[in-house]
């Protein structure tokens, strides 16, 4: 029976997994332990965080109200990311937080559209997405929820400042911190925790969410799956751009000739990171060493490894706070019940397939880019990909059609905007597209373009709706 | 280009339901349909039991829900009623519904288990099972309920032959003699039928029973054998008349060496005995199941032998197997006509091209793989978690080794009451909670935040607004629109 939890790292991941446990588990002493050091618990990629559109109703859901922490943390809105530079060096495209298209007759949107484009007319399937459309055009609202209105059809994410965002999530918990962490005494398992001030806290179940140092996990260690091979990005700069004026309502990963810059709109900056390899850009000042991979079992013994210190991605979508999120719901409903049980192998199955399913999607980024004669990047092209996405590309390639397995985190719809959006084109569209007369067709995708123009026209802009929160002067 | 010219070997369900959902499907296009079929060869169709995504099925066809059960008569089915299985004398019912409601953000089930027998039994939380064990039936108004029907399977596969040519799908009578296939790619070219006629096509459905004309006779697709996991090889079939309220259940009772059915329908109940000939005789079975029917047999026996397992790949070349040219596992679970149409939506959805990418075959049998092993290990979890140790047949069972697969999940559960989730499947949590508990399999531990203030109170309200809402349904027979 576990009475005490442990936590190790006093940043968001410290403080979103102390909410979270006194929330579900009211009857367990939780302790957190502060680390030194900026804030990696989510990894080192610069002082912004963006969120899918999952994260709003966990908010919610853990009693932290959207608006103050929006105040507390210069928040402002996210419909999505733009993606740009990797399709083509001038190219870009969008991965909406919400639908694109509408099926017709059972039939995907993007397969119609392939037949669309069959016929000669170019189409972007980010015009056929509320979300992409009122992102490129700066307009944010949040969305309706009555399921027969076009503004049901998106979510939002949010952009936080990382410290707001951890001082918010503390405040909520209602904990204040134990210590400052010392070491941890390891005899097996970690029997305690040594403080700054010499005293020890010894718990039964302990937390690591010290990112990537994992300084208690690295220590019970089975070890560090390593995806350099397949991420090659192996050096990160943390940047922060002083800004007056509205932020735009959506992140932005924007790659050049060897790596990519991530971009998180706040209000009154941006924060970002730059990622990079070392052997190709050498000597960038701020350059902090990134390891991506995952530890091969996330809980072992009595320490489960959160955030970077679990899995370590680059972040080319707000992922790693739903990862968060998700490991630490599945932890709840996995808390052991007795010593030795079947627990922690469960929730590292389970971790396991979830990172991994992340992994595959960032590297589908690199594997299909259009940037040719650079080195980097022509090496990403001609790489091998794990077994998984292999799959994936292979049966996209042959009818756009993208299986997905147990456990993963994205969807089918974000997998086909990104294939389709760096320009992967499938060899057939669905055979039963034919069925549908080509009129027909067309009137189907100009009625959805234009349910969009006139909803997106009629939203405010995202600076009038800021302003009307008070995140904005 | 669709591979248009499509022949479908083989009428009874399987290849009426393939038939009528191309048809749909395909009208538009240039696609032909015809289906040969021979009044010679019977077809299995006995009373059909199904789960609720038949409801899906008919929907999608525009096939209306009074005319179906009009044509077919059929009855409603809030669920399937286990008999004597875990122990003789025991009885519970899995339903299309979850069980109760989160308690403090705790699974119900947790909350049940923790309560350790003072929450009263597992199926008080169940709408559609208070409301099955009082022979009451209403269809969900926005209720967390579903439900699936007994019919006639082989009065539907009549409806859906007027449904499909009634849209352009050409019936062929005759018996197929003889398949000319592609001496290069191997691909069937043509059947011939007796008298000499010969049907060439682009795409064969080979819905020909468990022979396996083409899929097997001709293409040699291979067979994966699992009776050393579901030991029954026989079932024996003999309606007989109603007798007494017509129950929204299924029912499956376990005998010595192996089980019986009972399907309801409006005008008579449809009886089965599913058995493993190395554990008894053909004559003692026939005897077992007149000892289990409620009316004197309306029909003569009808035998079927049968291999549990799956054909080792489902779509060969241009040759693609739906139903029991595909497979076979008993219909302990109502699920052949379920994987009927799977195998419709999974070829539709990968609708072959004139240029037979081999990726769509690959991915076919794939998908089709995944499904039958999760359905396999549902099933076998049945016949495994037993205290039953009063014939061969059980110690048999009991005893078995498990697939690796089952093996995991049980043990999880055991000993923590977590049920291994996953993306798609035919039997998700609430199946396998229902089977799990009912059988019983008793979690040793359960999940620690369970119990606590207000637990026992809020599962007491539960039970009773379940219990008063059952209560106030209309009986069966009256939802039928029949005379009680």
């Amino acid at each position: 029976m576990i009475r005490d939890i442990g936590i190790v790292g006093g940043g968001v991941a410290g403080w979103m997994a102390a909410l979270a446990l006194v929330r579900a588990l009211p009857g367990i002493r939780v302790s957190l332990i502060e680390t030194e050091g900026p804030d990696w618990s989510l990894g080192p990629f610069g002082p912004a965080e963006a969120s899918l559109p999952d994260f709003p109703a966990w908010l919610g859901d853990h009693g932290v109200d959207e608006g103050a922490l929006l105040r507390a943390a210069r928040g402002s809105f996210s419909l999505g990311t733009a993606v740009s530079g990797w399709a083509a060096r001038e190219a870009d495209w969008f991965l909406p937080f919400g639908t694109i298209g509408a099926p017709l007759a059972g039939i995907a949107f993007h397969q119609l559209a392939a037949r669309i484009r069959e016929t000669g007319r170019a189409l972007r399937l980010a015009d056929f997405s509320l979300a992409a459309v009122a992102a490129a055009a700066g307009r944010f609202a949040r969305p309706s929820p009555d399921p027969r209105s076009i503004l049901s059809s998106y979510g939002y994410g949010l952009h936080l400042d990382r410290a707001g965002l951890a001082a918010a999530l503390r405040a909520a918990s209602g904990l204040e911190p134990a210590g400052e962490f010392n070491r941890a005494i390891v005899d097996g398992a970690v029997t305690a925790v040594e403080l700054r001030d010499g005293s020890r806290v010894v718990a039964d179940l302990w937390l690591d969410c010290s990112g990537p140092a994992a300084l208690l996990a690295s220590r019970l260690d089975q070890g560090w799956e390593d995806w350099s091979a397949w991420l090659p990005c192996d050096r990160v700069v943390e940047t922060w751009i002083q800004m007056e004026g509205v932020p735009p309502p959506h992140a932005h990963a924007g790659a050049f000739e060897t790596g990519w810059q991530r971009t998180v709109p706040l209000a009154g900056g941006q924060g970002g990171a730059l990622f990079h390899a070392a052997a190709l850009l050498p000597d960038q000042p701020g350059a902090i060493p990134l390891a991506q991979g995952r530890r091969a079992a996330a809980w072992t013994g009595n320490v489960v490894a959160l955030g970077a210190a679990a899995v370590l991605v680059e972040p080319l979508h707000g992922w790693n706070l739903a990862l968060l999120a998700n490991a630490l719901a599945r932890l709840i409903g996995l808390l052991p019940a007795a010593p030795g049980g079947p627990e922690p192998a469960e929730y590292s199955r389970l971790a396991a397939a979830e990172a991994d399913s992340v992994r595959d999607f960032a590297i589908l980024h690199y594997k299909t880019n259009g940037r040719t004669g650079e080195a980097y990047w022509d090496a990403a092209r001609a790489m091998p990909v794990p077994e998984a996405l292999r799959r994936k590309l292979d049966l996209h390639a042959s009818r756009g059609r993208v299986p997905l397995e147990d456990g993963e985190l994205l969807g089918a719809d974000d997998w086909i905007a990104a294939l389709d959006g760096q320009g992967v084109r499938p060899r057939r569209y669905d055979a039963l597209a034919d069925a549908m007369a080509e009129p027909r067709l067309l009137d189907h995708a100009e009625r959805v373009r234009t349910l969009i123009l006139d909803a997106v026209r009629a939203m405010p802009h995202h600076g009038a709706t800021l302003r009307a929160e008070g995140l904005i002067a | 280009m669709l591979a248009g010219r499509i022949l479908v070997v083989g009428g009874g369900t399987a290849g009426w339901m393939t038939a009528a959902a191309l048809a749909h499907k395909l009208a538009g296009t240039p696609a032909r349909i015809v289906l040969v079929e021979s009044a010679e060869i019977g077809t299995v169709g006995v009373g059909e039991a199904t789960i609720p995504h038949i409801r899906h099925f008919n929907a999608t066809l525009g096939i209306d829900e009074a005319d179906f059960l009009a044509a077919t008569r059929g009855t409603y089915k809030l669920g399937i009623e286990f008999v004597d299985w875990g122990r003789k004398g025991d009885s519970y019912i899995h339903p299309f519904a979850e069980f109760g409601a989160p308690i403090g953000g705790v699974p119900f089930h947790q909350q049940w288990c923790a309560a350790r027998g003072e929450a009263g039994p597992f199926e008080a939380y169940s709408l559609p099972i208070q409301a099955a064990r009082r022979g009451r039936f209403r269809r969900p108004d926005g209720d967390p309920y579903n439900y699936a029907y007994q019919f006639d399977a082989g009065l539907y596969a009549k409806f859906l032959r007027g449904y499909s040519e009634a849209r352009g799908v050409v019936r062929r009578e005759g018996k197929v003699i003889d398949v000319a296939r592609d001496g290069e790619s191997g691909f069937v070219r043509s059947v011939t039928l007796e008298g000499g006629e010969v049907l060439e096509a682009d795409l064969f459905v080979d819905c020909s029973g468990f022979r396996g004309l083409l899929i097997e006779q001709a293409l040699h697709a291979g067979y994966e054998e699992w009776t050393h996991w579901l030991p029954c090889d026989r079932a024996i079939a003999l309606p007989c008349a109603n007798v007494g309220p017509i129950a929204p259940l299924t029912r499956a009772t376990a005998q010595d060496a192996g089980w019986t059915w009972r399907i309801p329908l409006q005008h008579r109940t449809g009886n089965g005995h599913v058995y493993a000939s190395g554990f008894t005789s053909d004559e003692e079975a026939l005897r077992t199941l007149l000892g289990a029917i409620a009316a004197p047999p309306m029909a003569d026996p009808n035998r079927l032998r049968f291999v549990a397992g799956k054909r080792r790949r489902q779509w060969v070349g241009n040759v693609v197997a739906i139903g029991l040219s595909s497979g076979f596992l008993e219909p302990l679970e109502s699920t052949s006509i379920h994987l009927i149409q799977l195998a419709i939506g999974r070829l539709l959805d990968l609708f072959p091209t004139r240029d037979w990418d081999p990726l769509d075959a690959a991915e076919f049998n794939r998908l089709m793989a995944l499904e039958y092993e999760r359905v396999r290990d549902f099933l076998i979890l049945h016949y495994h978690c037993t205290e039953r140790d009063d014939s061969e047949f059980w110690r048999h069972c009991r005893t078995m080794r498990l697939p690796d697969s089952l093996a995991y999940k049980l043990a999880l559960f055991r000993e923590r009451g977590v049920v291994v989730q996953y993306r798609e499947g035919t039997f998700l949590e609430p199946s396998w909670l229902a089977v799990y508990l009912g059988q019983p399999v008793t979690p040793r531990r359960c999940d620690p935040r369970a119990g606590g203030a207000g637990a026992a109170a809020a599962m007491a309200a539960m039970r009773a607004g379940i219990a008063a809402t059952a209560e106030a349904m209309p009986a069966h027979e009256a939802a039928l629109g029949m005379p009680a």
